[in-house]
Formats: C-alpha cells, sequence, structure tokens
C-alpha cells in the first residue's frame, strides 16, 4: 500500500473559490488506512467577504422561510443521511473512521442514533422545548400580558467546533439553522470531515439557502494565523458557540468584543449511579452489558460518557460482582467494536491509571489488597478499577478505563461529585422512581444537569438541554411591542374613527 | 550496608570495567532481579501481580519495569532504612502533585562512582586536567534532597579546579559573581565550564540580553544542562536555547551538553553536544534502555516511537528496571527525546486528566 493517501477537500466557502483560498493538509492514518484532508485557511479580507455574503444571504432566505419549513429541509437532509445508499452517508461511513481512528462499526450505529435526533418529529419537538409557541421564531404573538414578542436569530453565529467525536457539529449547526442564524463554522483538526458535508447536504436540498452558512478553519486559538481570518471572523459575530477546553474557552473569550454573545460548553465528566434495588441476578448484568456500552461509544469521548460508576452495596449483586460483569461486557464489545489504536502518548495515560491502580492496591494496609484492584490484564483493551472506599470522582484515562465504586448509600455519592460541580453534566441512574428522583434533586443541586437511564448517556435525546442551557433560546433575543405601543397605535389607523 | 558488601562491591568492579559484554550484562542484572525481588516486598508483590518471578527473567528485558509513580506511593528499597540513608527526592513539580518520590541510597559509593566514569569520559571527554567551574544550581547543603545538587558538587570537587564557584542560592542567583568569573575566564584563556539546570541557563541569557551583554568563553570551554525549564522560567524551543545559549557565551553548540537524568535513576545520559535537536542521547555499559507499549510493556517493533524502560544496574537498593513518561524515538547508538507523555489534550469533550488536575490544584 504504497499509493499516494486520498485526498479531501474540507469545508464550504459560498461565493468563494477554492483556487483563491489557502489550503492547509491534514493528514490522518489509522490502521492501514490514510487520508489527507486539506482545510481552507481565509485571509482576514476573505473572511470579511464570506461573513458579508452569509449574513446577506440569511437575512435574505433563511429569515424569511417558516420554522417548519426549515424543518422539513433538515429533514430531508437527514433523510439522505440515514439511507446507507446515498453517496453522502456512504462518504460518512468511509472516512469518518479514518480521521477519528474509532471502530467502523461503533461510527456506523453511532451515525445513525445521532441523526434520528433530527428527524422532523425529533426537531419540532425540540423547538417546542425552547418556545411554547415556535411561531414566535416567525413573527409577533400576542402574548398573555398583553402586547406582542418576536425571537431573532444571530444575524452572524459563529461556532468553534471541537474533538474528534464524529459529526458532533450537526447539534449547533441545526440550532443556528432553527433560529435562522447566518453559520460560520470553524472545523475541529480532528474530525475536519462532517459539518462541510452537511452545509454541502442543505444546498443541495434546498439551493436557496445555499449561502447561508459557511464552513472554514484555522490552526489552534487562530491567534498565529498571519492571515488573522479568526478574528476578522470574531469582530462580526454577534453570538459564538464554542466547545472545547477551559483554557481554550477563555482565549476566545478573550478575544470577543464585550458585545458579543459568548456561549462555552466546556469539556465535562460523567458518573453514573446504582442503587442496591437494581442489582437482583436478573437485572444486574443487563445493567453491567449496558453500562458498558456507554464506556464503549466513542471510546468515552463524549461530554456525556461516564469515568465513575457508584454503585451501592447490599443487593443481591454486590458491587465488586458488577464491576467483574462490567469487565466481562467490556470484553465482549472490545470483540465486536474495537477500541481504536492508541498514540504513544494515550497508551502513556492508559498505563500510568493502570498502575496508579495497582500501585495504590500494593501499597495500601494488608487485607485491603484483595478488595481494591485492577479488573482484567494490564495490556487488555479495557480497565475496570473497583475501589471498595468512597473515591471521589476523577477522569480515568478514558479508552475505556473505567472506575467501580462501592458505597453504602446513594447519598454518599453527591459530597464525592460536588467539588466538581463546574464539570458535571450527565449521570447515569438506575434506581426505582422514588429513589431516581430523590438523587435527581440531590444531584441536580450540586450542578448534575442530565440525567438518563445507564445505557443512554451516551445518546442524549432530541430537544435535551445541553449542560443545562436552553439550545434555542439562548441563542435568539426577544423583540416586544408593549401593550402600551400597541393601544396607542389605534389612533392613527386610517380607520380610526 | 558498606562497599564490602559482596554484592555492593561486584557492582563497583562492573563499573568500573571498561565495557560489558550481553552476556556479562545479564548476570549482574538477573543478579540483583533477585535480590530485589527477595528483599523488597512492593516489588516482590508487582512482579506476581504481573505473574512473574525469578523464574521468567532470563535476561533484563524481562525484569518488569517499575512506573515511576511508584516512588511516589510506597518505599521501593531492598535496605532498612537508617538515620544515614540519603534520599534524593523527585522535584514534585510535574502535574501539580504534592508528593514526591523518593530514592533511598544507603550508601552513595555506587552512585558516585557511576557519576565520575561516565562524566569523565561523556563532558571532560577523558581529560585528567581539571577544568575551573561555574554551578548554576544550589548545592546540597541547601538541598540535601536533590540528586542535582549532589551531581554537580560532586562534578565540582572530582574535576574542578580550586577556583570553581556555586553561584546560585535558594535565594537566587549571583549574578556579578558570575559575571566576574566569565570575564576571568575570557582574560584567562583557560577552558571554563558551566553546569546547571536548563531554567538557570534561561535567566543566564535573559539577564545578558537585559543588559546588552555577551560572553566569548575560551576554546574548549563548555556546557552543561539538565532537566529542562519546570515551569521555572520562560519556555523556549530546544533549537533556540541553543542557539541564544551559543550566543550569549560565545560557546559552540558542539560544545553545549544536555545530561538526561532522573531521581529514580543513578546513572545519567549524554549526548555529544547540540548542533543539531534533538540529539542522540546515550549511557554508559551499565545501563541499558528500550522502547516500550507502556500498556503493554512490550518493546515497540524497530523504528517506532515508545515509551523508555531503563535498566540501571546502579540501582541496586532500589528497583534496577523503570518505566519512564519519556517518548522516545530509536536513534544510532541511542535514543531521541521527544518530550514527556503528558498534556494529552482531549481528544473529544469528555475531560482529560490533565486539564482536571490543572482545575482542582488552582
Amino acid at each position: 500500500m504504497t499509493s499516494r493517501p486520498h485526498r479531501i477537500q474540507a469545508g464550504y466557502l459560498p461565493g468563494l473559490p477554492a483556487a483563491e483560498v489557502d489550503w492547509q493538509v491534514l493528514s490522518f492514518a489509522q490502521r492501514s488506512e490514510s487520508l489527507e484532508v486539506a482545510v481552507p485557511v481565509l485571509s482576514a479580507a476573505q473572511m470579511d467577504a464570506l461573513a458579508a455574503r452569509v449574513r446577506g444571504a440569511s437575512a435574505l432566505h433563511l429569515k424569511t422561510m417558516a420554522v417548519s419549513d426549515i424543518i422539513a429541509v433538515i429533514d430531508q437532509a437527514i433523510a439522505r443521511l440515514l439511507d446507507r445508499s446515498d453517496p453522502y452517508r456512504q462518504q460518512a461511513e468511509a472516512y469518518l473512521p479514518v480521521v477519528s481512528g474509532y471502530d467502523r462499526e461503533m461510527v456506523r450505529l453511532g451515525l445513525t442514533g445521532f441523526f434520528k435526533t433530527f428527524r422532523a418529529a425529533q426537531l419540532h419537538r425540540f423547538v417546542a422545548e425552547d418556545f411554547a409557541n415556535p411561531k414566535l421564531l416567525d413573527g409577533f404573538q400576542p402574548t398573555p400580558k398583553g402586547g406582542a414578542v418576536r425571537a431573532f436569530g444571530p444575524d452572524l453565529l459563529v461556532h468553534n467546533w471541537a474533538g474528534n467525536v464524529p459529526a458532533l457539529a450537526l447539534w449547533s449547526m441545526v440550532c443556528g439553522l432553527l433560529v435562522k442564524a447566518g453559520n460560520i463554522g470553524k472545523l475541529p483538526s480532528a474530525e475536519p470531515l462532517f459539518a462541510g458535508w452537511f452545509a454541502r447536504l442543505l444546498a443541495e436540498v434546498h439551493p436557496p439557502i445555499a449561502d447561508c452558512f459557511a464552513v472554514v478553519w484555522w490552526r489552534g486559538a487562530g491567534e498565529d494565523g498571519a492571515s488573522g481570518g479568526a478574528s476578522a471572523l470574531y469582530a462580526q459575530a454577534d453570538t459564538v458557540l464554542a466547545y472545547g477546553g477551559n483554557e481554550a474557552l477563555d482565549a476566545i473569550r478573550r478575544r470577543l468584543p464585550v458585545t458579543t454573545r459568548f456561549l462555552p460548553h466546556g469539556h465535562k465528566l460523567g458518573f453514573g449511579v446504582v442503587s442496591a434495588s437494581a442489582l437482583d441476578a436478573h437485572k444486574a448484568p443487563t445493567l453491567a452489558r449496558l453500562a458498558a456500552w456507554d464506556v464503549m461509544r466513542y471510546d468515552q469521548q463524549g461530554c456525556y460518557s461516564p469515568h465513575v460508576f457508584y454503585v451501592q452495596r447490599g443487593g443481591v449483586v454486590s458491587p465488586r460482582a458488577f464491576a467483574d460483569h462490567l469487565a466481562g461486557e467490556l470484553a465482549n464489545l472490545h470483540r465486536r467494536f474495537p477500541r481504536r489504536p492508541l498514540s504513544v502518548e494515550d497508551s502513556a495515560a492508559v498505563a500510568r491509571w493502570q498502575q496508579a491502580v495497582e500501585w495504590k492496591a500494593l501499597s495500601s494496609p494488608s487485607g485491603q489488597e484483595a478488595a481494591d484492584q485492577l479488573i482484567g490484564a494490564p495490556s487488555a483493551a479495557w480497565s475496570v478499577a473497583y475501589s471498595d472506599t468512597p473515591q471521589p470522582l476523577a477522569p480515568t484515562a478514558t479508552q475505556r478505563t473505567i472506575q467501580v465504586v462501592a458505597v453504602d448509600a446513594l447519598d454518599d455519592v453527591v459530597p464525592l461529585v460536588a467539588p466538581h460541580s463546574r464539570f458535571l453534566q450527565t449521570a447515569g441512574v438506575a434506581a426505582a422512581p422514588a429513589e431516581l428522583f430523590r438523587l435527581a434533586g440531590l444531584l441536580g443541586a450540586v450542578g448534575v444537569t442530565r440525567i438518563s437511564a445507564i445505557g443512554a448517556m451516551s445518546a442524549p435525546e432530541a430537544g435535551w438541554h445541553h449542560d443545562g442551557r436552553f439550545n434555542l433560546l439562548d441563542l435568539v433575543r426577544m423583540t416586544e411591542i408593549e401593550q402600551s405601543a400597541e393601544l396607542a397605535a389605534e389612533p392613527f389607523a386610517p380607520y380610526a374613527d | 550496608m558498606d562497599k564490602a558488601t559482596p554484592l555492593v562491591a561486584d557492582l563497583l568492579e562492573f563499573i568500573a570495567m571498561d565495557g560489558c559484554t550481553d552476556a556479562q550484562f545479564d548476570q549482574m542484572a538477573l543478579r540483583l532481579f533477585a535480590h530485589q525481588f527477595a528483599a523488597n516486598a512492593p516489588f516482590q508483590s508487582f512482579c506476581r501481580l504481573r505473574g512473574i518471578t525469578a523464574r521468567h527473567v532470563k535476561t533484563w528485558s524481562d525484569i518488569p519495569a517499575v512506573p515511576i509513580d511508584a516512588f511516589k506511593a510506597l518505599p521501593l528499597r531492598c535496605e532498612p532504612p537508617a538515620a544515614t540513608d540519603r534520599i534524593f527526592m523527585t522535584s514534585g513539580t510535574t502535574r501539580g502533585g504534592s508528593t514526591r518520590g523518593q530514592h533511598f541510597h544507603p550508601l552513595l559509593d555506587v552512585y558516585d562512582l557511576s557519576m565520575a566514569r561516565n562524566f569523565a569520559r561523556r563532558f571532560m571527554r577523558g581529560s585528567a586536567k581539571r577544568m575551573p567551574m561555574g554551578i548554576l544550581f544550589p548545592d546540597e547543603v541547601a538541598m540535601p534532597n536533590s540528586s542535582l545538587a549532589h551531581y554537580l558538587d560532586l562534578a565540582k570537587s572530582a574535576f574542578g579546579t580550586a577556583a570553581s564557584q556555586t553561584f546560585v542560592t535558594p535565594q537566587g542567583m549571583d549574578l556579578d559573581g558570575l559575571w566576574a568569573a566569565l570575564e576571568a575566564a575570557e582574560r584567562s584563556g583557560e577552558p571554563y565550564a558551566l553546569l546547571g539546570a536548563s531554567f538557570s541557563f534561561v535567566h543566564v541569557i535573559d539577564a545578558l540580553r537585559a543588559q546588552g551583554r555577551s560572553f566569548r568563553l575560551p576554546p574548549g570551554s563548555r556546557i552543561l544542562d539538565t532537566g529542562g525549564y519546570k515551569g521555572q522560567s520562560r519556555e523556549l524551543p530546544l533549537d533556540a536555547f541553543y542557539s541564544e545559549l551559543s550566543q550569549a557565551l560565545g560557546v559552540a553548540r558542539t560544545d553545549c551538553i544536555n545530561m538526561y537524568g532522573m531521581t529514580e535513576l543513578s546513572t545519567q545520559f549524554y549526548d555529544d553536544g547540540n548542533a543539531a535537536v534533538p540529539s542522540v542521547k546515550s549511557g554508559p555499559h551499565w545501563i541499558r534502555s528500550r522502547l516500550v507499549d507502556p500498556v503493554t510493556g512490550r518493546t515497540v517493533p524497530a523504528g517506532e516511537r515508545g515509551i523508555l524502560v531503563h535498566c540501571d544496574l546502579a540501582n541496586f537498593n532500589s528497583v534496577t528496571t523503570i518505566l519512564t513518561e519519556d517518548v522516545c524515538l530509536p536513534a544510532e547508538g541511542g535514543f531521541l527525546l521527544l518530550g514527556r507523555a503528558e498534556g494529552v489534550e482531549a481528544k473529544g469533550c469528555s475531560l482529560a486528566v490533565e486539564e482536571f488536575v490543572r482545575a482542582t490544584a488552582a
């Protein structure tokens, strides 16, 4: 296999000929496949022109569409992405595993599950989650207090995407479209393909909106770019949606004018809680299988991925036995969906985490040794660390490394996670209904924003409130016609008596 | 324990040899492994966890490599603690951890012979003539738990002339004293050696630049830097570091030698100058290294990047074989250090250990 790697041109630049743009090549190699992705680097002048075009086109073509018509367009695009014979779907299945390193079958299943949350019915629900009356997005609607109100989306919404979870850009891009914003997104270097494809697909499905969005790239935080494209874009955005580590987010925030709305989504730390009531001989193995799926999906790279499972003592199946079930299921899943090959750095991080567990066990007082341990061979493509004593929430090395911690009571979990409130988002909970609501109250109070079933942690439902925020409401500005204006207008009507 | 103990006496003799065969290296490595397996309880537990006993170890590369973090978790030693032990501690600056790794030395004869034999060949380049030395690191009175302070004191007392001086105290660097010594060296024409922490050299470079001056040390002068910046100075790329260093002091880059050492080892590695970076590092006959995949512990295929494992026969009281966190490429006669395997950026949007540690330390 010495042939030249296949090259794909990424991004989406309406009105800008490819020949006039600088292209940077990102190389990817996984297993025996390699791929080159050319990403566009724009000068400040090009970025200015692009922003003006997107802003103008969305004012003309997107802001004039009814929300339900926009939903119909997205639905058509999603239908094509769900169709395995469609060329867009086929290229996603062919190339996303190469850039991300994830197993093909894992990517295929992940994409289907993900795309299903963007079909028309789900999108209508998505809008209804944030707008009791979705027609607010199309025109002024009467309000109970009197007068009328209308929601306006941003003229230029800038997205800064991050990470290698395939197609993740879809969330924020769909949000932007639903509020009729002009959208320009910056591709993540780790997955620079999907956003550009989706833009092209939308333009194909409904050509009038072809200029209402663009997809670009710049290196890192964009500060070193001689071209200054990033700065030009940030200066023009009225809202910026950004994903990444807190340091990267801070760097972006410091570049924005104070009047620009900034919506950051930082890295998060997920965990699960299993009640003794869920641990009978029938339910526990099933639950362990579901937990293993949450660990396996995208090798724990999602913000919703679990790092720790807190398991209550007192059930028929002990926390230690649950950890063994989990280990067994992870071993099974590795056969179906092998873990991505690790770089030396990833491998070192996994080894460091495993060895810390081992040495902690070796250095604990005798008798404790048997209780705390690493389950499975260190060289396996997954690891379960079991602890018989309470352990604070902390990240594992990901790549299917998971900590199981035994607790006496579900309430014991709260002080273990509370110190990290700013990193909390998803908690998977397996408990009886009364326990679920009680625990949800406690976890919500310390910062958890999403409680899901175990097994659904890595598949948020349509219309979820990402990081506890309003995905659409946060993007819009409300314009109100107060009752006084409405009443004062009456005498000026041509038909006024 | 004294140096007449058969194991120590044989080890001193081994280090004093001019070289060794593979069989001789393995023989000493296996003897030390048997000793450490028997006398170092945590190490024995670790080996058993890996399913390894003395029967499984046929060659040095079969010895399980102990991760350097283990030096923080528990005492790794064969001899029982004694009031006369020298304890070298890691700086504890990496990854914001407050616990420091500890390396126990019941006697320093082996460490000192290892250092001196290797230093004589690699830094003094076989010359028996002492050099005037300037040390840019506190001495071991100020820092009794620093292996680097001990190393540099030893360099000064065993290889330096009476005019050699230490210019750094825990209070700071005596720049005026240093300038005076460098001026004297320029005047005398006698080769001068400047040794210290890499970050101290950055401070020297910055101070010289601020004062708009530089030195031209006499031909034959040499510089030894070690240990990286450790957050104690601005960080600069290797190439910029050596070109600025060379310009500031008038020492050719081929005479700027970097020492790679670790508190967890008793032997150092050197390059033969830094005209090109990264330079090839190599050690003496009593230490061997291989590159592994840290999860499996297996040696990586030839030519691929891996994490360094060292088998240091001078580590007689702790463990000979350690797993570092240094990413390397193999090279002719040694290895190329590419950096530490830390700061792995989150690939997705799941919080990575590094960011978590930084956030919780803040």
